[in-house]
């Protein structure tokens, strides 16, 4: 049913607005260079972010074009279930991060530019997250590539400017894969803008149904880039660790999903899962992200240094959310939904707490931190508890997406549809190796380790509220996930 | 009365954290908590029992949790259950503060056990497999802290093994219940029975035989059992008698759910229980016969009574609608195992606080005139070799007859039952093995004397024990006879109250527990024990050192499953590193020596070559075509009119030069000159042009202003 939509809402623009304003007073005015009043301002600006989010969620159904690049291509903003999403749990994770960096960013130089970027890649996820036309996502897919390098390489070390060099070459191949299947799209469909069920004009398409699958093929493996999917992750282990903790953990929770969020619009408001249903594409999809989910994993149980194995974990655990996707399932398109909501909780969690052991203790291997359960208790016991959530153990919130992705693949009409399910179990043995391989170790340093040798560490309560509001989150999700499923159903029953 | 089952799981995990914030101000305070909380939560699940008894079933829902919600009932085999639960905790909690008096951790300790209770009532209240596997999974994660409590080497690496296979069965388990979830659409027990009354049974092998996959590693069946015969040892023995006595329990809760509702009655699934059943029960006894560890020895013990109770499932399926002896059978075995477990796991620990050893050779003798112990571990003893007027006689004649029955149903039918009787020869052995190790036990610590430090045992006859836990030994030692002695009262009743949950029928006639059949059953066992005791283990596992016969471990060492198949170099090296070395190829796949150097090089080449085409082409025409024309005369300044015109003129200068101008030569070179004023005339003309644009420019400027002025 078509409801005539207010295309003028200024509202929606607000919080893309504010962050950009804040960004830009932190980075151009003198007074701000004070760190109280930064710090003020900071907050200031994240909290209002959210504020203004609620108001958009809170919003119905509106839109608004802020110019037209061409007469038939719109740059528009528009509020839907997806975006309300997005929106929501990003700017929640912003805030926590940044109040979390306030602490960390102290042994960090250049806070100024690191704050203004970080506000200014918020801007972008945001405008990601509420906007409403395939070109309107790629504008700001590229600015928030753009935008966010200059937090991986905030360290000017030589190892995170290649890191960087790195991830911009990756990002700028994936998004050249991108615009160019824009390019093929508007072609043979009747519009840009995201329809739920697909856009493709049935008359315009057939018999060219080869190249638009290859297309479609390309362009979300041109996506799947900023999802670290196999085979175009390479950057993600490198970026990832390189970065202040901080950083890490918004690029590695956040700045992942918004590839998953360009596949997401591609593959259900552009295509339609109707079209990709059985072809080629959707199984080489599936594939790419099984290997992915294993991949990652057995890397991450291999790699010895701790942000590394969680910038591997990530690999794995995006591709989870990529795998619901592909099934073209109601049940793996919700826990997909709820997979990208809870890795962010916890991933952002498990490099919060890797930055609080660094900043404290200045261990950046596994091995060092025998004992380190003794030392922060407070920090680890949300470490534990995201770590369970993150396997899938209940009563935590990876459980509960667990539950929907692999109902999702077994939902699926191929005779092989119980191997995805069995890879993500694999996987989850694997995450519990290497998860809890920190936890044990931790807290069971063994009876020859003296009391006296394990001063406490625990970080301030600027660092320890962020941590254990998520790692409550996480608990919560998985107890009380309700409110939650029922939200992404009625995202997954409007496109499949 | 529906909040007494929350009430029943959530009240000691709610009790885990107040214990811990009271621990860290007062230990003695906390130690008075948790024996009043566990007191409380065994008066609970007496009022559970009491609701059972009159026949109630209470029901509880907490719709939407954690998505399917969770679903608990109390019906009689579920009361029992945690009431066994709750009363072993409450013993085994009133003799842990004199056991962890010395301890480290014990916070930790405290906080984990409580956890672990509230998970196992989860377990054994729940309705539906999905609430079974949430809280059996809380269970195996709060149960490591106790395999690693002591933290000592060994201790941690029982504790990896015993966490590896809890992650690995849960996990197994999960894929099993996505599948019936997948094809049911529903996990509650009542749907399971349903299903495997109306679908083909072949469907649900495979989801039935993963889901009891994880509930099966924790019940320690063959091969499964790797970790328990350590797992059990290095634990705190409180801790030892739960894990043991309860926990294992648990497991065997998931195998029933599958055996009794999804393969009720299925023949071929009971095969295959009876056999694995059958290989845990003779393993076990095999391993606790050469064990020279006390606490392993009860340990293996423990596997093997598992054996046992499987031996039972098994029996149930394959019995069909003849299966209520084996289903009382199963139900009292497990019941007599978790009682007589906690009586001997504390007996083992009385024996530990007061040496810190464990070995046969180091605390022999101990027991000697140590009268509350000796009882204590005597009833234990004789209840699990199943004598007579003890609790254990009673169940495994049961189980004994119903193989007996089994046997005799096919011989009616005319079938072949050479297979059972068989199994019904290893059950009886079985028994005798477990006699004999219990007498080994039970001579080593009570009649032998120790060569080196009796006289300090003996000295250790007053205040060895507490009076709490004096309490907590007895109470749990003399219920064993009572219930061997009471057996048409006691286990009849409880038989009665829980078999409705395995679906077992009532028996046709009241049972003769001290029938000739099953006296004779428990003599052959005895005599084949003492047999096995004096003509096996004195002479081959035992032998003389310096004067003294000492007991010898005469198990390989290399015959150790998990360290042939899981921990070997082959499995470690090979097996993990090649697919570590695939992953790694595939990780560096986009950034690989391939995509980085080749290609490019590729491309490189194929780029020049196409550059280098026309090139080739013109080396090709000069060599050939245009070999012998002369290239064109090129002009050595400027354009070819300027040059020729210049030499003109030149030449002409130079003919003035020499005639006319002889006085005044001309020294312009012209050919130069020529081009320079090209160049200059070009110049000007440029900007000759530039300007009239811009004045043009200009001047429609100021025609566009003046328009607009007109036209506004």
């Amino acid at each position: 049913m078509e409801t005539v939509m207010n295309t003028g809402d200024w509202l929606l623009a607000l919080p893309i607005l504010i962050p950009v304003i804040g960004g830009l007073l932190v980075a151009f005015v003198k007074a701000l260079d004070d760190m109280r009043l930064r710090r003020v301002a900071v907050t200031v600006t994240l909290a209002a972010t959210v504020a203004a989010v609620l108001a958009v969620i809170l919003r119905g159904d509106s839109s608004l074009t802020l110019f037209n690049l061409t007469p038939t291509i719109p740059v528009l903003l528009k509020i839907d279930n997806i975006g309300r999403l997005y929106s929501g749990f990003i700017s929640l994770v912003f805030l926590c991060v940044g109040i979390y960096s306030f602490e960390y960013m102290r042994h960090e130089k250049n806070e100024k530019r690191f704050y203004a970027f970080y506000l200014f890649t918020l801007a972008a996820l945001m405008g990601l997250s509420l906007c409403g036309t395939i070109v309107t996502l790629y504008m700001f897919y590229e600015a928030m590539t753009l935008l966010s390098l200059p937090l991986v390489t905030h360290t000017q070390t030589k190892e995170a400017v290649a890191a960087g060099i790195k991830y911009l070459i990756y990002s700028v191949i994936g998004a050249s894969l991108a615009l160019a299947g824009i390019f093929f799209l508007n072609r043979y469909a009747d519009t840009l803008t995201f329809t739920a069920g697909g856009v493709l004009n049935a008359e315009k398409v057939a018999g060219h149904e080869g190249l638009l699958l290859t297309v479609l093929f390309l362009m979300v493996l041109g996506f799947s880039v900023k999802a670290g999917m196999f085979p175009l992750h390479g950057w993600l282990p490198t970026a990832h660790p390189v970065a202040p903790a901080p950083a890490s953990a918004v690029l590695s929770g956040v700045i992942t999903k918004a590839g998953v969020l360009g596949i997401i619009r591609t593959v259900y408001y552009l295509a339609g899962p109707d079209f990709l249903r059985g072809t080629w594409v959707q199984q080489a999809w599936l594939i790419l992200a099984i290997i992915t989910v294993f991949l990652g994993s057995m890397l991450a149980f291999k790699e010895g240094v701790f942000k590394k194995r969680l910038a591997y974990s990530t690999v794995s655990q995006v591709s989870y959310v990529l795998f619901g996707l592909f099934t073209l399932t109601e049940w793996g398109m919700m826990g997909a939904l709820l997979h990208i909501v809870f890795h962010s909780i916890i991933k952002n969690t498990l490099f919060m707490t890797a930055g609080a052991v660094i900043y404290k203790t200045g261990k950046t291997k596994v091995s060092e931190l025998t004992g380190i359960g003794k030392q922060m208790p407070v920090a680890m016991w949300c470490y534990t508890i995201v770590s369970m959530g993150l396997i899938g153990i209940p009563p935590t919130c990876g459980f509960i997406s667990k539950w929907y992705l692999a109902q999702g693949g077994l939902s699926m009409a191929y005779g092989w549809n119980w191997v995805g399910p069995a890879v993500l179990l694999i996987s989850a043995i694997l995450t519990a190796g290497y998860l809890f391989s920190i936890v044990i170790r931790g807290f069971f340093p063994g009876n020859t380790v003296q009391p006296a040798d394990l001063p406490k560490a625990e970080p301030t309560a600027v660092m320890l509220v962020p941590m254990l509001l998520l790692a409550a989150l996480c608990l919560l999700f998985g107890m009380f996930p309700g409110a939650l499923t029922g939200f992404v159903s009625s995202i997954a029953s409007a496109v499949l | 009365m529906h909040i007494l089952l929350p009430a029943l799981v959530f009240l000691p995990m709610l009790g885990a954290l107040i214990s811990y914030l009271i621990g860290r101000k007062s230990k003695p305070g906390r130690n008075a908590f948790v024996c009043v909380l566990l007191t409380a939560e065994c008066l609970l699940a007496v009022l559970g029992i009491y609701q059972a008894i009159l026949g109630r079933e209470l029901t509880f829902t907490w719709e939407g949790f954690a998505g399917l919600g969770l679903h608990f009932r109390l019906d009689g085999f579920r009361a029992l259950y945690t009431l066994v639960a709750a009363f072993m905790w409450m013993m085994t909690g009133f003799f842990s503060p004199q056991y962890f008096a010395h301890y480290h951790n014990r916070n930790r300790y405290y906080f984990f056990t409580l956890m672990t209770l509230g998970a196992t009532a989860g377990v054994f209240l729940s309705d539906d497999l999905y609430t079974t596997f949430i809280f059996f999974e809380i269970m195996s994660f709060t149960s490591y802290t106790w395999v690693a409590h002591e933290e000592t080497p060994g201790a941690m690496r029982a504790a990896e093994t015993y966490l590896g296979i809890a992650v690995v069965g849960g996990m197994v388990t999960l894929m099993g219940l996505f599948m019936l979830w997948h094809k049911l659409g529903s996990l509650a027990f009542a749907d399971l029975q349903k299903a495997g009354e109306t679908l083909d049974a072949k469907e649900l092998y495979l989801p039935g035989a993963l889901v009891m996959f994880g509930f099966a590693a924790k019940a320690g069946m063959f091969p499964l059992h790797i970790w328990l015969p350590k797992a059990h040892p290095v634990a705190p023995a409180p801790a030892s008698a739960l894990l043991s006595g309860v926990l294992t329990k648990a497991g065997i809760f998931g195998v029933l759910v599958t055996s009794c509702n999804l393969f009720l009655h299925n023949g071929a699934w009971g095969n295959v229980v009876l056999a694995l059943g059958v290989a845990t029960m003779f393993g076990g006894a095999l391993l606790a016969m050469f064990s020279v560890d006390l606490k392993r020895t009860l340990a293996c013990s423990s596997m093997s009574q598992i054996g046992f109770i499987l031996v039972g499932v098994g029996m149930q399926c394959l019995l069909g609608h003849h299966n209520a002896l084996a289903v009382q059978g199963t139900l009292l075995h497990m019941v007599n195992h978790s009682l007589i477990k906690l009586c001997l796991f504390m007996a083992a620990g009385a024996v530990y606080m007061n040496l810190h050893k464990l070995d046969l050779n180091d605390i022999r003798g101990f027991g000697r005139n140590k009268i509350v112990l000796h009882i204590a571990f005597l009833m234990g003893a004789l209840g699990i070799s199943g004598v007579p007027l003890w609790n254990g006689y009673i169940s495994k004649s049961l189980l004994h007859e119903s193989i007996l029955e089994y046997v005799e149903l096919l011989h009616e039918q005319g079938l072949s039952a050479a297979w059972y009787s068989a199994t019904e020869w290893i059950f009886v052995i079985t028994g005798g093995m477990t006699f004999s190790y219990m007498l080994k036990l039970y001579f080593a610590l009570f009649w032998e004397k120790n060569a080196a430090r009796q006289e300090e045992f003996d000295g250790m006859r007053k205040g060895y024990l507490r009076p709490l836990s004096i309490f907590a030994l007895l109470g749990a030692a003399l219920i064993l006879p009572a219930l061997g002695m009471l057996p048409s009262i006691l286990m009849t009743g409880i038989a009665e109250l829980g078999q409705g949950f395995m679906h077992g029928e009532s028996p046709a006639h009241a049972v003769a527990y001290f029938s000739e059949e099953n006296l004779i059953g428990a003599a052959k066992s005895l005599v084949i024990g003492a047999a096995l005791y004096l003509g096996v283990i004195r002479p081959f596992l035992m032998e003389k050192r310096e004067g003294a016969r000492v007991y010898v471990n005469r198990w390989p060492a290399w015959l150790d499953l998990e360290n042939i198949f899981i921990r070997s170099d082959f499995t470690q090296k090979y097996v993990c590193g090649c697919i570590t070395a695939v992953s790694r190829f595939l990780d560096n796949l986009a950034t690989s020596k391939f995509f980085y150097v080749i290609v490019p090089a590729i491309i490189t080449a194929v780029t020049r070559c196409l550059d280098e085409l026309m090139d080739s082409v013109a080396v090709l025409l000069s060599g050939t075509v245009l070999s012998k024309k002369k290239t064109p005369h090129l002009p050595p300044v400027g354009t070819r009119v300027t040059y020729y015109l210049g030499c003109a003129l030149n030449a002409v200068a130079r003919f003035l030069n020499r005639t006319v101008l002889r006085r005044h030569p001309l020294h312009t070179d012209f050919e130069y000159r020529l081009d320079v004023d090209k160049h200059e005339a070009g110049q000007t003309l440029g900007m000759l042009t530039r300007s009239v644009s811009f004045g043009l420019l200009l001047m429609s400027v100021g025609l566009f202003i003046t328009c607009w002025y007109l036209l506004k």
